[in-house]
């Protein structure tokens, strides 16, 4: 059917999200991003308020790495003083784990239970509640396309397809080259920058469909 | 340097750092007058915020619109054990994109809102509850909490007043479900993310058990406006049951979507055609949902004359919700749409509660059909008993949520439903 | 009547008014006044989480339908649970649980005690509006005794919550959300080896959670239930025997809040089989040259009492703690009759008791026999060892009368009790140990008879026949009764409520007790006067 003319994310108009495209506006990726405000990373002993959030994904996952040594024993411990109990820190405890190892497996979550001191079954309900924590390994990237109302009116699904046409993969499933592991996600609260996508910690706004391949590129490189 | 896209008619109250990365820092909120409202506040006193806050009439911006100056007077006066203050940055209603701004754009706002209300309410911890997708966010507001500790703001005895509030920004993992408020509050305290019944309410028995009072970002973020400026100079925007500013997340068919911030009351045709834009070359509305993804869609008939206050959408049969406007033009197939917003609910749906563990994905798997032309006319019936029985039954009010763009829909979409159970045929293509 | 307005609050339910304590919810309410209202996460032994949506009721005033499990009563409601409103939600409900219901009540071990047939039958719709493929979990084996059919599935979480509760051993868990929500362990770790687990099977609303033991052995239909007490350690839990082709099929609890509230271990349920023992005495037997011949009962009783008249010698006796205390009581008045002596019995006893944390009232007890405490209420002395052997070897060779009663004299051969001047044995089953007696008698188990046992504190509680015995085993306590009849003159007890009166008459701490006031749930023995001193 005829539409008009344009595809809907064809629109000329854009906010400054991220994804190489700012319209109209002078913004550094780091300022659209914040990148430019992350003064010490809890990581790097920065101030306990800040533990239980994980700054950032990280792209080389360890599935082995020990919870916790280090730097992420300080943040572990950081973490058990903002809450009354151990219980509390159940989801930030997970988030650390994750952050290291990529995902979360029986082992990991047996793991988190005996740190904590809570039953392994209660461990595993809660794992399995939250759609954030990877059940098994994903890709060096995880790239979550939003197709939600928002995104879907303006090609969510499209652009979804680049993905996996560019990528190589099935949805849900991981690329050869162990890169890329596509999803749907459900509505990333970025719904005025149709389509939202988000690749590891960072989302990519404004993504259409003939930007998918540039990304993907940019993401190829970043691997090297 | 603006950002995002504004238009002549905003007041930009809220929103007016956004775009600059400046704002984010301490410095340069405070050089826009930041916790100007947070010193004047421990200055009047606990029970005179309160008052400001109730004179000011501001009402929750995370949906349900209940005003919070009432909402912070339910916590016991008399304290007897610790108090604790969330903020639900837990942003996932499809269609709702302004915390994740206000969080990233100016994250000292947040903080100011959120230690202002604990200092009101006798809270010595706030949490704020970040969405677990948001890292960049989150990233951001965590700098901005070590700021205000490094710079006495938070921890304590705040500005040297004697008063300690500690802040900590706890992240998320994915469940949109956490944004109601009992589920946010299970969630925190490291459960399953499911929604508790009430009776206790939270300002008796909240988090860890004590009293505790949960706000949206939004609405924290208005209380320092307020409480440096006085309740009676925020009611200068909006009506009398609607005061003040509201933060409108346009997304859609629209030329400009984004965030635009107008007073409340402000005409839905106008924020369509004038601030967003309208619509691409020869296309025409065909429905609006006014409040994110939960509530009634309306038609392009009802959008005429629609006032966007809590009331004027009441009025118009759909809900303010959190002044998330979804715009469809006529290129929509409403069934695909709906269909995709049943299917959302069914994944998000915490399955405690029956109607609506099994209801979400029975809609969805008879949407699934009709859309792909298998359907039958009593489906559209089955549809909408369905969603009865899935609404007033159940503990929180996902179910509801659910059922309502099915009716509605049905109810004004019927043709295009039609279409595809007699023909096989898709109105629109998005 | 009186009330004081703080504590009680007087309400309307379906036209009938009705005053309960401050607290109550309308469920509980309503079943004061005989009202069910359907339920399936409601327990009254666990928590609430109200998330079934089945026991919603109109509350006039209320915007909303009310959750009767938690919503509690208030003075002046107006409660209506058969109003079009509330019957219509439920119905809607149902129909959402039967939605990917795999609809298997032929080979459902839950069919007909199954609360979605019930509901369904009495409230949901008559047809199915379903159209959509089913979701299928299939079947998990939980460990212990327990299957866990996912499909059936109403996800109440009863399971989950009586172990994180009661048996404070949280295996069980919810994984996943929404839709493919279910119930699991953490992977191989089920409940195997944790000691209540038995309890999620009879909690379980739906045909989910079967016991395996159990597994298509026989419909629920086919059984009768009779209340009874377990027999399996002194704690004497209130239990059902059900029972079909005259043999006891499984052992269910029976509510009773003083003694093991909704519950029983697993130990105890797993040893429902020992009363089918099929090898039974089955007639009267006296001795004859070098065997025994059977005779009738009026026959070897006749012969019985003329032996007993002439006894010689010393008397000495064995008792079983698993006799009822009205049998314990016609072997201690017989030997009375006899002119007094010594009575023993043996009990096993496990290393540790077995509590279950959330109600600490219930444990699995030490003592692995159900009337202990009855036999030293009689004055009778524990011997032996905690493997119930030893502590009689004197009795072997004894010269004057020997009695046993029920003890199986397992470490004995043919020739104990070859030098008795009397030696008579009364039991279910002719132990080796039996074959020199003068007289074998067939008495019937606790299954089959009417009685009581004294539980661990002295809670006296009632039994009732729940299997048919052999044609001519007798109950011990008429036996034992005609006996010393016999010798003082007089007839022993004709039924078992005149039995226990006659051990009430020796026992001064069951002074005040008849089978009326022990009723189906029981009565505390009175606390005997402290002796000076002591």
């Amino acid at each position: 059917m005829s539409d008009g003319g344009k595809r809907p994310w064809e629109l000329p108009f854009r906010n400054p999200g991220w994804a190489g495209n700012t319209g109209e506006f002078d913004l550094t990726e780091a300022q659209v991003r914040g990148d430019e405000y992350v003064a010490s990373r809890p990581l790097d002993g920065g101030h306990p308020s800040g533990a239980p959030t994980y700054p950032y994904m990280l792209a080389d996952k360890d599935p082995d790495a020990p919870l916790f040594e280090g730097p992420y024993r300080v943040r572990y411990e950081k973490i058990l003083t903002r809450y009354p109990d151990a219980q509390a820190a159940l989801l930030p405890v997970l988030n650390l784990a994750q952050e290291l190892r990529g995902h979360i497996s029986p082992e990991t979550m047996d793991e988190v239970a005996g740190l904590l001191g809570l039953p392994h079954a209660y461990v595993r309900g809660v794992a399995t509640f939250y759609t954030m924590y990877n059940k098994r390994a994903v890709g060096r990237y995880l790239i979550q396309v939003c197709t939600n109302i928002s995104c879907n009116l303006c090609g969510g699904d499209e652009v979804l397809d680049a993905f996996l046409e560019h990528a190589g993969v099935e949805l849900g499933g991981t690329s050869e080259d162990g890169l890329f592991t596509v999803t749907e996600v459900e509505c990333l609260a970025a719904c005025g920058f149709p389509t939202a996508v988000q690749i590891n910690s960072r989302y990519f706004e404004n993504v259409t469909p003939a930007g998918v391949p540039d990304l993907l590129d940019r993401l190829r490189a970043e691997a090297k | 340097m603006a950002y995002p896209y504004t238009h002549e008619k905003e007041v930009r109250l809220l929103s007016r750092g956004w775009g600059d990365p400046a704002t984010r820092t301490l410095a340069g909120w405070q050089a826009m007058g930041g916790y100007e409202g947070l010193r004047a506040a421990l200055e009047l006193g606990r029970e005179k915020v309160i008052d400001e806050v109730k004179a000011s009439g501001l009402r929750g911006r995370g949906g349900a619109g209940f005003p919070t100056g009432v909402k912070w007077s339910f916590m016991p006066k008399e304290k007897k054990g610790v108090h604790y203050l969330c903020c639900n940055a837990d942003e996932s209603e499809p269609g709702t994109f302004k915390d994740r701004e206000l969080l990233r754009w100016t994250p000292h706002q947040v903080i100011e809102g959120c230690l202002i209300a604990a200092y009101a309410m006798q809270a010595e911890h706030a949490y704020i509850y970040c969405r677990g997708e948001f890292f960049e966010a989150n990233q951001v507001i965590a700098r901005a909490v070590e700021e205000a500790y490094e710079a006495g703001l938070a921890g304590e005895n705040i500005l040297g007043s004697g008063v300690s509030i500690d802040v900590t920004v706890h992240q998320g993992a994915g469940a949109y479900i956490c944004g109601e408020e009992t589920a946010l509050m299970n969630s925190l305290e490291g459960r399953r993310g499911l929604p508790r019944v009430k009776p206790p309410f939270p300002a008796a028995a909240g988090l860890f058990r004590r009293p505790t009072t949960i706000n949206n970002v939004e609405t924290l973020c208005a209380v320092p406006h307020i409480v440096k400026n006085g309740g009676a100079w925020y009611r200068q925007w909006g009506s009398e049951k609607s005061p003040g500013t509201k933060i409108f997340c346009v997304s859609g068919h629209v030329v400009r979507p984004g965030n635009y911030e107008l007073p409340l009351g402000f005409p839905l045709e106008s924020l369509i055609h004038d601030v967003c834009g309208g619509f691409r070359e020869g296309r025409r509305l065909k429905a609006v949902i006014p409040g994110g993804s939960s509530v009634p869609i309306l038609s392009a008939a009802e959008c005429v004359d629609c006032a966007l206050d809590y009331e004027g959408v009441v009025e118009k049969g759909s809900m303010l919700g959190c002044a998330s406007v979804i715009v469809m033009d006529d290129s929509t197939n409403i069934v695909k749409q709906v269909r995709r917003m049943v299917d959302f609910y069914a994944h998000e749906s915490c399955g405690q509660c029956t109607p609506c563990r099994e209801g979400t994905t029975w809609l969805s798997r008879i949407l699934v059909r009709i859309e792909s032309g298998r359907g039958t006319e009593e489906d559209l019936q089955t549809l909408l008993d369905l969603g009865r029985q899935m609404t007033g039954t159940t503990i929180c009010v996902l179910s509801d949520s659910a059922a309502a763009p099915v009716a509605s829909s049905i109810e004004k979409f019927r043709d295009d439903y039609l279409a595809l159970i007699r023909r096989g045929e898709a109105v629109g293509a998005n | 009547m009186e009330n004081s307005p703080t504590t009680t609050v007087t309400l309307t339910i379906d036209g009938r008014e009705v005053t309960v304590p401050k607290g109550t919810t309308l469920l509980q309410a309503a079943q004061t006044i005989g009202i069910e209202v359907p339920h399936y996460c409601y327990h009254p032994g666990l928590t609430a989480p109200a998330q079934c949506r089945l026991c919603l009721v109109e509350v006039e005033g209320a915007p909303k339908l009310a959750a009767s499990c938690v919503t509690e009563a208030g003075e002046g409601q107006v409660v209506r649970t058969q109003s079009e409103p509330a019957t219509e939600m439920r119905r809607g409900v149902l129909e959402f649980y039967l939605a990917n219901h795999p609809l298997d009540c032929p080979i459902c071990d839950q069919s007909g005690e199954c609360k979605l047939q019930d509901y369904v039958h009495a409230e949901g719709r008559e047809h199915g509006r379903s159209r959509e493929p089913k979701r299928v979990f299939g079947r998990d084996d939980f460990g212990g005794d327990v299957l866990f059919y996912g499909d059936r599935c109403v996800m109440c979480t009863r399971c989950v919550r009586f172990m994180n509760e009661k048996a404070q051993d949280p295996r069980l868990t919810v994984v996943e959300r929404g839709n493919r929500s279910i119930i699991d362990t953490f992977f191989a770790e089920g409940v195997e080896g944790s000691p209540y687990s038995g309890n999620i099977v009879d909690i379980c609303p739906v045909g989910a959670l079967v016991s395996k033991d159990f597994l298509h052995k026989a419909r629920a239909w086919d059984l009768d239930h009779t209340p009874s007490i377990c027999p399996n350690c002194s704690q004497g839990c209130n239990i059902d025997l059900h029972t079909r082709d005259n043999l006891i099929q499984r052992m269910k609890p029976r509510d009773n809040p003083e003694v093991n509230e909704h519950w029983i271990c697993d130990y105890g349920r797993a040893r429902y089989e020992w009363p089918n023992r099929p090898d039974r005495i089955e007639a009267p037997f006296v001795r004859q040259g070098d065997g025994q011949v059977a005779a009738s009962w009026e026959d070897a009783l006749e012969a019985l009492d003329a032996r007993l008249s002439a006894a010689q010698g010393p008397v000495r006796a064995v008792a079983s703690p698993f006799a009822a205390n009205e049998d314990l009581a016609g072997l201690a008045i017989l030997v009375d009759a006899l002119g007094g002596g010594e009575i023993v019995f043996r009990s096993s006893r496990a290393e540790a008791e077995i509590p279950l944390p959330g109600f600490e009232t219930l444990a699995r007890r030490r003592d692995l026999v159900p009337n202990r405490k009855g036999a030293e209420l009689f004055g009778m002395t524990r011997v032996g060892g905690d493997d119930a052997t030893g502590g009689i070897e004197a009795l072997e060779n004894h010269e004057g009368t020997v009695i046993v009663l029920g003890d199986d004299l397992a470490e004995f051969g043919a020739s104990f009790g070859a030098h008795a001047g009397l030696y008579v044995y009364l039991g279910s089953h002719a132990p080796s140990a039996s074959t020199s007696a003068s007289f074998v008698l067939p008495i019937t188990t606790f299954a089959e008879q009417e009685g009581t046992f004294t539980n661990h504190v002295g809670r006296v509680q009632r039994f009732w026949p729940a299997l048919r015995a052999p044609e001519l085993a007798r109950p011990a306590w008429a036996i034992l009764g005609r006996l010393a009849g016999g010798l003082r003159g007089g007839a022993g007890p004709s039924a078992p409520d005149e039995a226990f009166l006659h051990a009430a008459e020796i026992v001064p701490e069951f002074e005040g007790l008849t089978y009326d006031v022990i009723g189906a749930g029981g009565a505390a023995t009175r606390e005997p006067a402290a002796l000076p001193g002591s």
